[in-house]
């Protein structure tokens, strides 16, 4: 969905995340997250992997600022998010896609609405908030079901409408959080298949998943967590 | 404006959606509001009898029957230099007898039965306004009375000052009354605001997470006890102006007699205005008070 030379002046890809020697503990012998290094360069799609309690969910939930590191630095999109204040937060956020396992749409709204939703709540015409909401529904090929309540959907189209739902500021980067753990084999590649599209268009897309053989088919970078550390990348 | 629009819309579709325990909340702001709303009404209307009384409270100088024109002469010189008397009318022994015949004429008929004029000729003053301010009233009283010639001294502001005094006891305790109740309402509204917000917990989520500003996030849980703070209020408005008319058909001549021949009113607009508003700034405190984590 992005257009743009994604290079730096060196003609390298700058980071979109860069995490150096991040942890998350919730007292000293509890630690969610261990010495992470790690770097994803604009423009990139990278798998984060591992058993479950391998550290996924925490990396995702610091990304999202749901949860903030006890040590080491993370910086994202050019924020340091250890120091953003509140209204930091909200701006940081506006350039963060989001996907979850569970979708999160809300049952009383419509499609549209879902998806709209997202540019009202952050003040934009009513106007604009309808065309960009068409654009995604269209990209995402389900502009025929916007008048449908998400309980109307597959699994596979509720979750293509919160991906949609993810594109609409048009982020620099987008998370998946096991987006595919509530479909089956073909529609969960399917889905990644519309992740790799916004990827193709100069997003950087970052997916925690604990399906390998999904990885393996769409063949990208992958980093395994175990015990939350970085135990492979490959 | 916008997020404004998006809070009143979204506080309207959360309170028809939770309609049920919506009216709790909706009954305990009528309740407050009407007992401020009662007792508004009483201390207006006394208030009203009050102030008429006030102004045609005076001062009022009685001579003995055996003062001469000089210690008459003197008492006029002391109230004529004085800068807080604005007016005074010599009242005789006749004058008095003849004026309590015509304002208590049932009465009449006693008075020629005591053989002589029972009434002492007075002085009648009037005073400037800010007299029971500065007290200057008051010292003067203190001076008339210690006049050759005085009997008595009567300042009616004196008794209007401990009958204010009285309704603004009252006014306090309804006031204290209607804010303790008011406090157990916005605790009410906060409690059906929270059940709202817990349904509606991914919504929030979402907007916490597109980066949606506190304003967007709250504002429709305020909005919900903005409005269910108005409605209970209208509802206690309607309450007590049915109470005034059920009143006014049941004891309207007793009361108006009790007024002074003034015919109860009911609240001037403003003060209901300001009920109303009342309302709404309680409801709104309670969906405040609910929301104040959400987008933190």
């Amino acid at each position: 969905m992005q257009t743009g030379n994604p290079c730096d002046t060196l003609g390298r890809n700058p980071d979109v995340i860069e995490a150096t020697n991040l942890s998350k503990f919730y007292d000293r012998s509890v630690y969610a997250l261990r010495d992470l290094s790690l770097s994803v360069d604009k423009g990139e799609f990278v798998f984060l992997t591992g058993p479950s309690g391998a550290g996924k969910s925490t990396f995702l939930r610091l990304l999202l600022l749901k949860e903030r590191a006890s040590e080491g630095q993370i910086r994202v999109n050019g924020h340091d998010l250890t120091t953003l204040s509140r209204s930091e937060v909200q701006e940081y956020r506006r350039g963060v896609g989001f996907v979850f396992q569970d979708f999160k749409l809300i049952p009383t709204r419509t499609v549209f609405e879902n998806v709209s939703f997202v540019s009202e709540v952050l003040g934009v015409a009513p106007a604009q908030q309808k065309r960009r909401a068409f654009q995604v529904l269209k990209w995402v090929g389900l502009q025929h079901r916007m008048n449908a309540y998400p309980r109307e959907l597959s699994g596979g189209e509720q979750q293509r409408i919160a991906i949609a739902r993810a594109l609409m500021n048009d982020p620099p980067l987008v998370i998946a959080d096991e987006p595919t753990g509530n479909l089956d084999p073909d529609l969960s590649l399917e889905i990644m298949n519309l992740l790799r599209e916004v990827n193709a268009g100069g997003t950087t897309v970052l997916v925690a998943t604990h399906d390998r053989e999904l990885i393996r088919l769409v063949g990208r970078r992958s980093v395994t967590l175990d015990h939350g550390r970085i135990v492979e990348m490959s | 404006m916008r997020a404004i629009d998006y809070a009143l819309r979204h506080g309207w579709a959360s309170l028809m959606r939770g309609k049920g325990s919506s009216v709790f909340a909706v009954l305990a702001i009528a309740l407050a509001s009407s007992v401020l709303g009662a007792v508004g009404l009483v201390t207006f209307n006394a208030d009203r009898v009050l102030a008429r009384w006030w102004e045609s409270a005076e001062f009022s100088v009685y001579l003995r029957d055996d003062a001469t024109s000089e210690q008459r002469g003197m008492v006029e010189t002391l109230l004529d230099q004085s800068d807080a008397v604005s007016g005074r009318e010599y009242v005789s022994k006749d004058q008095a007898l003849a004026r309590f015949r015509r304002e208590f004429a049932e009465l009449a008929s006693m008075t020629s039965e005591l053989g002589g004029n029972p009434f002492p000729a007075s002085l009648e003053v009037r005073l400037q306004d800010r007299t029971d301010a500065d007290g200057t009233g008051e010292s003067l009283l203190r001076r008339v009375a210690t006049l050759p010639g005085v009997s008595d001294v009567r300042y009616d502001r004196a008794w209007l000052t401990r009958v204010g005094q009285g309704l603004d006891a009252m006014r306090r305790v309804g006031l204290a009354l209607a804010l303790l109740l008011a406090a157990a309402a916005a605790v009410t509204v906060a409690s059906v605001v929270r059940l709202g917000m817990h349904a509606r917990k991914d919504e929030i989520e979402i907007m916490e997470l597109v980066g949606a500003s506190a304003a967007f996030i709250r504002g429709p849980f305020v909005a919900e006890g903005l409005l269910q703070g108005g409605i209970g209020a209208l509802v206690a408005l309607v309450a007590v102006f049915v109470g005034y008319r059920i009143g006014m058909a049941i004891w309207g001549v007793d009361l108006t007699v009790a007024l002074d021949g003034m015919a109860p009113r009911f609240l001037p607009v403003l003060l209901s205005a300001a009920l109303v508003a009342g309302g709404m700034l309680v409801g709104g405190l309670g969906g405040l008070i609910a929301s104040r984590r959400a987008g933190s």
